[in-house]
């Protein structure tokens, strides 16, 4: 496709770099206030140009965060939640789009509607089934009386109990199941033509093949899509990490790095360490970026092309 | 639409339990338990509740702020979707040209993604401060314009760009993955056809984009009733005088910081059934509009 | 400096590692302080565990008191509650109906451990006591209100510091008066201060049954007393000029205005004495003084701020021991020094702060001045509406009146209506919050 389109050209060059502006700023901004001493940071009118501190700042907050360390944990449970989150929602988009069964709106709708209790507001229940990930199960043996006919019968006493505090499984698993994924998933494998169902049925490949040999390879940008999201998401998660976790061996980043930005109301009138604070941020962005530009290889055009 | 499928069900099923396994465990199971709190008296300590009925809603629904509180919550939706979707969608059809300086765009445009939440509102807070930066400026050109302290509207817009901002990198990404699963030979036939760039766009790449379109949608709108209490907290706190009070704000206020458990539980509800209409809605009506194959 | 203790702390533990450390009784202490001061009581759990070899406190620091308490709720309910809890004002009467803590003049008691319960401040005591008089939690971090002032600004006007408020007003305007384009008064809407310190400090009810502590059937009254007349005031020197909001949302609060030599007044905690000593403008002379009482007032003592420690319910006997252990090694004048000194919280009982008074700890700087706030604490013996507040879901009532105020600033609607509005919404809350605990009554 060689076109010459000078005008239009420049229109996209412009549109694209005002963009970009747009949502750099902040970002500029947060690097501007790492390179400060707090005393700039916070006078008025601000700063609008980077200072000499950065690299000063970025060693405290490296060390006053103890960021080295938390660096491990959060990229295991990062790699985790992502891995999980795009396996997972694959084969269940998969089990809804390409089966013909009644409970394929429901099962969806019973994912779906996980997007719309925030943890915040259920979180007392939730921690309880953190200390005990089987006190569902042991509530429904209860409820339906198997618990009582099993004692009655046996003598047994069934106690289920799996404590999933200060623990990875604790950190990776409640966020693994995810609503944003199967409907991505669900949407994509929607627009996959007919003919290829039919063709893989012909060539007698059952429908695990079908996904491997024949979804996966087309689904590539979109995992590559989401995999980027969701690693970033487990990277930056904070409320659930700090609540499960009271052995510091298995702190993450985010929760430490609100340490770093302490609320108001918690200490006293002290003004935060905005410079150390952004510093911090500055190097928690860090990894996400190498996610972005590793998994921006797989953003390449014209895959499914491959049908003819 | 009819679709050709895979017969055997026993497959379905094991590809959906693990999620589903999950989603009981960690998200069912505990919420019925904070939605039965509706209809109590929740004692925060565990002292045990009294049963109420529908007191809880009563009280919630004929609270005329409490509906004020709704209007504010979908105007903060609808604002902060179009804005992040619009600007997402035009970014992504121009990026997805592939103009020289394409990678630089790509990367540039997905990073703010990453940095985390109280640093954007640190640097919302320096872009919106009235008395420096951009805002002193418009101040001096226009004095007393710009006053998101006393005027709910500036605060609202404020509230509504800080949110839509870190949406936008989010959206882009997707858009841009949706736009480059479309079959190149589509274009390309296109083209031969003698439809030049911006008419590619609007006839062949939007509506092959649809059904992204649609993900994005969803998902954006449902973001923005039920996540978006941290952009709040940090920036306004709901004020001035309840003008970004939105609903899940002041469930976050209610039942995470001042532990009325009960009155928190009852206006998920109302929230949990107004973003379920609203999708259900959009299923209904907008994905009708939308070709899959 | 810093960098060495960890190194010398790990290095410690490697010594005893082997003999002590494993022998230790561990405790969970949960606090919500973060920044340099949960710095500090992290310092101190390491003091602590220095000290002796019998207990470990295992302290664990959140951002912020509504996350510690929440986390400590979810956790309760779960069986696995940290033994001592440090939380906020707004939470004692949700705690305090639950009944699951360990009163702690019944654990000393039980655990032989003495303590010299009068010689904690009344202003102080009285806020976490049961109407009874009976101490059911450990004050701690504890501030009070006062006024912070530009004393070179003042000078150049000529005034002292002004003792009521209608002294505050006539400053604003000889303030204005010299050099108009200086905001004289950085104004932030708090019910701390502008309703709950204003309310103790002239004696007037802030709600009915001696502002919570008689009942649970209480209502709201403010909008009826001389507090609602006060906030007209201020909305006449904002409207007039001589105040101006200086709130977050407008990119710095009254005090980062203060600091930056900005406004010549704000009011706020004691505990922001020790951050504007590090953090404030080149040249900036200030001091604190008491904030001022209504003209022809009496002035009462100012209530207490900040948060207090609770031993929680349903743990074993060796860690309630463990606690005790701590809660007198807390106590101790050593203790309290190291920890005024390093926050700009005050001292909680009267002998450490004689004793901090003889050493000359407040005649100097950085710490002259902070002796105002027990003044203020202490200006009368505490009577049945300077005790402090009793009252049930006090985040959402501060959240209301905070609404309402801004409102009736925004000229929205007047201040008479704005307090009303706050009351009856108010008051429906307390009401709720009666219900939740129907049957029970407050200790």
């Amino acid at each position: 496709m060689i076109e010459r389109t000078p005008l239009l050209n420049i229109a996209t060059h412009l549109i694209l770099a005002f963009g970009l502006i747009m949502l750099l700023l902040p970002m500029y901004l947060v690097v501007v206030a790492a390179s400060h001493s707090l005393q700039d940071v916070i006078s008025v009118p601000p700063n609008l140009l980077p200072g000499d501190q950065l690299w000063v700042n970025l060693q405290e907050a490296w060390a006053k965060g103890h960021l080295g360390q938390r660096f491990v944990t959060t990229f295991i449970v990062a790699i985790g939640v992502m891995t999980g989150k795009v396996v997972l929602s694959c084969i269940t988009a998969f089990g809804i789009v390409f089966f013909d069964h009644r409970l394929k709106m429901p099962i969806f709708w019973a994912i779906f509607i996980t997007l719309m209790l925030p943890l915040e507001v259920r979180i007392v229940p939730t921690y309880a089934v953190a200390a005990n990930a089987f006190l569902p199960f042991q509530t429904l043996l209860d409820l339906s009386g198997i618990t009582w006919l099993v004692n009655a019968a046996s003598g047994v006493q069934i106690k289920l109990e799996w404590n999933l505090l200060n623990s990875y499984a604790g950190l990776i698993m409640p966020l693994v199941a995810t609503a944003t994924g199967t409907f991505l998933y669900r949407q994509f494998f929607l627009t996959i033509p007919e003919e290829l169902v039919e063709a893989a049925k012909m060539d007698g490949a059952g429908p695990l093949r079908f996904l491997w040999d024949v979804l996966i390879p087309l689904s590539r940008t979109n995992i590559a899509a989401l995999a980027t999201i969701m690693f970033v998401y487990a990277w930056n998660q904070y409320l659930w990490p700090l609540l499960v976790v009271t052995d510091q061996s298995y702190a993450m980043i985010a929760v430490e790095l609100s340490r770093l930005v302490p609320k108001f109301s918690a200490t006293g009138g002290e003004v935060p360490k905005w410079h150390i604070a952004m510093a911090g941020t500055v190097i928690v962005m860090g990894p996400p970026i190498v996610v972005v530009v590793f998994m921006q290889r797989w953003f390449v055009r014209g895959l499914i092309n491959t049908d003819k | 639409m009819r679709r050709a499928y895979f017969k055997n069900n026993w497959v379905a099923a094991l590809m959906v339990a693990p999620q589903l396994i999950i989603v009981f465990t960690f998200f069912y199971f505990p919420t019925s338990q904070a939605l039965y709190w509706a209809f109590t008296l929740e004692q925060p300590w565990g002292g045990g509740n009294t049963w109420v009925g529908f007191d809880n809603f009563t009280a919630i629904l004929s609270d005329s702020l409490y509906w004020a509180s709704i209007w504010v919550s979908v105007v903060y939706a609808v604002g902060s979707t179009a804005l992040a979707v619009g600007m997402a969608l035009l970014l992504a059809i121009f990026a997805d040209r592939q103009l020289a300086g394409y990678k630089l765009y790509k990367i540039g445009l997905i990073w703010p993604y990453a940095i985390a939440a109280p640093a954007v509102g640190l640097a919302f807070r320096f872009i919106f401060t009235p008395g420096a930066g951009l805002m002193m400026f418009v101040n001096q050109m226009f004095p007393h314009l710009w006053n998101p302290v006393d005027n709910g509207n500036q605060a609202m817009a404020m509230v509504i760009i800080a949110g839509a901002w870190k949406q936008v990198a989010y959206n882009f990404i997707f858009f841009l993955a949706g736009l480059q699963s479309i079959p190149r030979a589509l274009i390309e036939a296109g083209a031969m056809d003698g439809a030049r760039v911006l008419r590619r766009m609007r006839d062949i790449q939007l509506p092959l984009l649809a059904p992204t379109f649609f993900f994005v949608l969803v998902i954006n709108i449902t973001d923005s009733f039920t996540d978006s209490f941290g952009i709040v907290d940090t920036m306004t706190a709901g004020g001035p005088s309840r003008a970004t009070n939105i609903m899940v704000y002041k469930i976050f206020n209610d039942g995470f910081q001042g532990l009325d458990y009960s009155g928190a539980a009852a206006q998920s509800i109302i929230l949990m059934i107004l973003v379920i209409a609203l999708t259900f809605v959009q299923f209904r009506y907008i994905e009708r509009k939308v070709h899959y194959t | 400096m810093n960098k060495t203790y960890p190194a010398l702390g790990a290095l410690a533990l490697a010594f005893c590692a082997t003999t002590a450390s494993a022998d230790k009784i561990k405790f969970d202490y949960w606090y919500g302080l973060s920044g340099d001061l949960g710095a500090v009581v992290a310092q101190t759990c390491d003091h602590f565990n220095a000290s002796q070899d019998k207990y470990e406190a295992v302290c664990t620091g959140y951002d912020g008191y509504e996350l510690v308490v929440q986390s400590a709720i979810a956790a309760f309910r779960a069986g696995k509650a940290p033994a001592l809890l440090q939380s906020f004002d707004a939470g004692t009467a949700d705690l305090m109906m639950s009944g699951q803590f360990y009163p702690v003049t019944q654990m000393m008691k039980d655990f032989n451990i003495e303590i010299n319960w009068a010689d904690y401040f009344p202003g102080i005591a009285d806020y976490y006591s049961s109407s009874k008089g009976e101490m059911f939690s450990m004050p701690f971090n504890s501030s009070t209100a006062v006024m912070y002032y530009n004393t070179d600004d003042l000078a150049a006007v000529n005034m002292p510091v002004p003792q009521d408020w209608d002294e505050f007003a006539a400053t604003l305007k000889a303030l204005k008066a010299k050099n108009p384009a200086k905001c004289s008064y950085g104004y932030e809407p708090s019910a701390w201060v502008d309703l709950e310190q204003y309310s103790a400090i002239n004696n007037v009810p802030l709600a009915t049954n001696n502002n919570g502590y008689d009942g649970l059937d209480t209502k709201l009254v403010y909008n009826t007393t001389s507090a609602e007349k006060h906030m007209e005031d201020i909305k006449s020197w904002l409207d007039a000029g001589l105040a101006e909001m200086k709130v977050s949302a407008g990119g710095m609060n009254s005090q980062e205005a203060f600091a930056q030599n900005i406004c010549s007044f704000f009011f706020g905690s004691i505990a922001n004495h020790s951050s504007l000593n590090l953090k404030h403008a080149d040249g900036l002379n200030w001091n604190v003084a008491m904030i001022p009482v209504e003209k022809g007032n009496t002035r009462h003592n100012s209530v207490v701020g900040g948060a207090s420690l609770w031993v929680l319910a349903g743990k074993s006997e060796d860690e309630y021991r463990g606690v005790a252990e701590y809660l007198k090694f807390i106590s101790t004048p050593d203790s309290i020094k190291f920890w005024v000194s390093n926050t700009g919280y005050i001292p909680v009982t009267k002998s450490a702060f004689d004793k901090l008074t003889a050493d000359g700890f407040y005649s100097a700087a950085p710490y002259k001045g902070r002796e105002t706030a027990i003044a203020s604490l202490t200006a009368t013996e505490p009577g049945p509406l300077n005790r402090g507040f009793r009252l049930g879901s006090m985040i959402q009532l501060r959240a209301e009146w905070l609404s309402d105020v801004q409102a009736a600033l925004a000229g929205q609607t007047t201040v008479k209506a704005a307090y009303d509005m706050s009351v009856e919404r108010g008051n429906a809350l307390l009401d709720k919050f009666a219900k939740t605990y129907a049957g029970k009554t407050l200790p």
